[in-house]
């Protein structure tokens, strides 16, 4: 080699150098880089397009496993592959670290949900879920920007955003700001309030209030005969479920009062539906018989197809039932979670039981109260065993009969923050199974030092991390 | 209709007169003060009764008859009888 085509040869090599170099930077400008694009509320508020959802299931059936399936021990490989061959579906994978799950693909493009529902059939299935998207973009996307509704009566719900508005601590609310970043509800979710009926005229929840579907036969009692459930249930009389009282109202409202209106409050959802069940009369008491009626009523409305996945129960006493225990627990077995106030007695519950929110059911999450200073209110029930999470419930600004607003306290009012907050996680989570929705809740609280040693999280509901 | 607090112990004399079968006049009203119940049933539930968690203002009505005190409680929707011979009841 003479001295020339050393120098061709070295020149070209730091062309090359210089090359590879550039389009490294170039592809790290091009991932750095996003447009920024203004996003009207209105837009933010909308619920997923049909667009949105298409794009979804098309990069789903590009190859993305779509339900992870648990079978039970015993269940040969062999087996599960026979299983899934004669529904046209394959197992895409078995997940390591985790014995017996196994992510399923289907070859019909069969929705998620569908392939769930024939997978838990089985009877070699123990467990099976929708493999969730997670979504890069909205990761890298960075901390969320809160949204704040332009309801007039929004700076007094310091327990959705605590600005130390009246002395209070700031910052001692669920975050319901920034959970709205992700999504402020859906009309496809539906939210019982067992209680003393809901005032469904009301200015601030009307838009939001269930209706029953008109194809829908009217529900039949083998008691009360076939009632005209359109705005719901009266488990007292079988008549209209309004409200004369105002307490049930009062626990819709925090749910689901309509957000964005320029009325009144928001609620934990601005979009929801509410289905009013009246056993409470207008004192504010009822039989555990209607209670048990009032549920029975819930589980034969979701077999015949409403999406109601939460019973909100801001009542209770230190009774034990075991027949109301019993329904409750029918209601886990159709996937319906039971939010429960713990009481305001000021006691241990691990020692002196209330019930509801005591039963040992699945589906049973009970809610203490907390004031806005994140203190453990004075009234409320505790128990590291038995009282599983806290919310605000002092003070709370909510919808009343008449058009009216008042502030209430108690754990009733705790405990509608909660059932909202499971709301807004169905929403995103439609599929989302009864135990993991409990155990999103759960896992989505602040500690607070208050707490430690007298509930089971120890911790404040926080609605963006359940979202997350 | 709401009851008044004046209602409320007139209701509650007349309920206690029945329940010793003594004269309403013989019930002497001993103290009456404001206070916030624990839940809607006043925090004096009757047997299989559930009430809303919420607290609720109203009225404890002391009253004292045949050289004892008895306790109602009371709001603007209800009166009740409090451990009347250790039980609870609405009237």
């Amino acid at each position: 080699m003479n001295r020339n085509n050393i120098f061709i040869h070295l020149a070209l090599a730091l062309v090359l150098v210089l090359v590879a170099a550039f389009a490294g930077q170039l592809n790290k400008w091009r991932k750095q880089w996003k447009p920024a694009i203004f996003v009207p509320m209105e837009d933010k508020k909308k619920a997923k397009t049909a667009e949105d959802i298409s794009l979804s299931e098309t990069t789903r059936s590009l190859g993305a496993p779509e339900i992870l399936v648990k079978f039970k021990s015993g269940v040969s490989q062999d087996a599960i592959d026979r299983l899934t061959a004669e529904r046209n579906d394959r197992v895409e994978d078995r997940i390591e670290n985790a014995d017996g799950w196994e992510a399923i693909d289907d070859f019909d493009n069969a929705d998620a949900a569908t392939l769930v529902k024939e997978y838990q059939q089985l009877p070699e299935v123990e467990y099976a879920e929708p493999n969730y998207e997670i979504n890069l973009d909205e990761a890298e996307a960075g901390p969320l920007e809160p949204i704040l509704p332009r309801d007039p009566q929004f700076n007094d719900q310091w327990a959705l955003a605590n600005s130390g508005q009246r002395g209070g601590k700031k910052g001692a609310d669920i975050r319901a700001t920034l959970a709205w970043a992700r999504t402020t509800g859906s009309g496809d979710v539906v939210v019982a309030v067992l209680d003393t009926g809901v005032d469904y005229n009301h200015e601030d929840l009307t838009e939001n209030m269930w209706r029953r579907p008109e194809k829908m036969a009217p529900y039949h009692d083998n008691e009360l005969g076939t009632i005209d459930d359109e705005f719901g249930f009266n488990a007292i009389d079988g008549s209209d479920p309004m409200d004369d009282n105002g307490h049930g109202t009062h626990c819709a409202g925090i749910i689901g009062a309509e957000g964005e209106n320029e009325v009144g409050i928001a609620g934990v959802n601005w979009t929801v539906q509410i289905m009013p069940l009246k056993f409470m009369n207008a004192s504010g008491s009822g039989s555990t018989k209607d209670a048990i009626e009032a549920i029975n009523y819930v589980i034969d409305r979701k077999k015949a197809g409403v999406n109601v996945r939460i019973i909100s129960a801001s009542w209770g006493s230190t009774q034990k039932s075991r027949a109301l225990g019993d329904v409750i627990r029918k209601a886990y077995e159709n996937d319906i979670l039971f939010v429960a106030a713990a009481g305001n007695s000021s006691v241990n519950n691990d020692r002196t039981p209330h019930y509801p929110s005591s039963y040992d059911s699945p589906n049973v999450v009970s809610v203490a109260a907390l004031d806005r200073h994140d203190a453990l209110a004075s009234f409320s029930n505790w128990g590291v065993k038995s009282v599983a999470i806290a919310a605000p419930g002092v003070e709370i600004l909510s919808t009343w009969l008449g058009n009216e607003y008042e502030e209430k306290s108690g754990t009733s009012m705790a405990t509608p923050v909660v059932s909202g907050v499971a709301a807004l996680i169905l929403a995103e989570h439609p599929e989302m199974s009864v135990d993991d929705l409990k155990k999103k809740l759960l896992a989505s609280t602040d500690p607070i030092a208050a707490l430690k040693g007298k509930t089971v999280t120890a911790g404040r509901i926080n609605a963006a991390k359940a979202l997350e | 209709m709401a009851i008044s607090k004046e209602n409320a112990v007139e209701n509650a004399r007349k309920d206690l007169a029945q329940r010793l079968k003594i004269d309403t006049g013989d019930v002497k009203e001993k103290a009456v003060e404001d206070t916030d119940f624990p839940d809607m049933a006043l925090g004096a539930p009757e047997e299989d009764e559930m009430s809303g968690q919420m607290i609720t203002r109203g009225w404890r009505i002391k009253l004292e008859a045949q050289g004892q005190t008895f306790e109602y409680r009371a709001d603007k929707n209800q009166v009740r009888a409090y451990k009347f011979k250790g039980k609870n009841y609405r009237i």
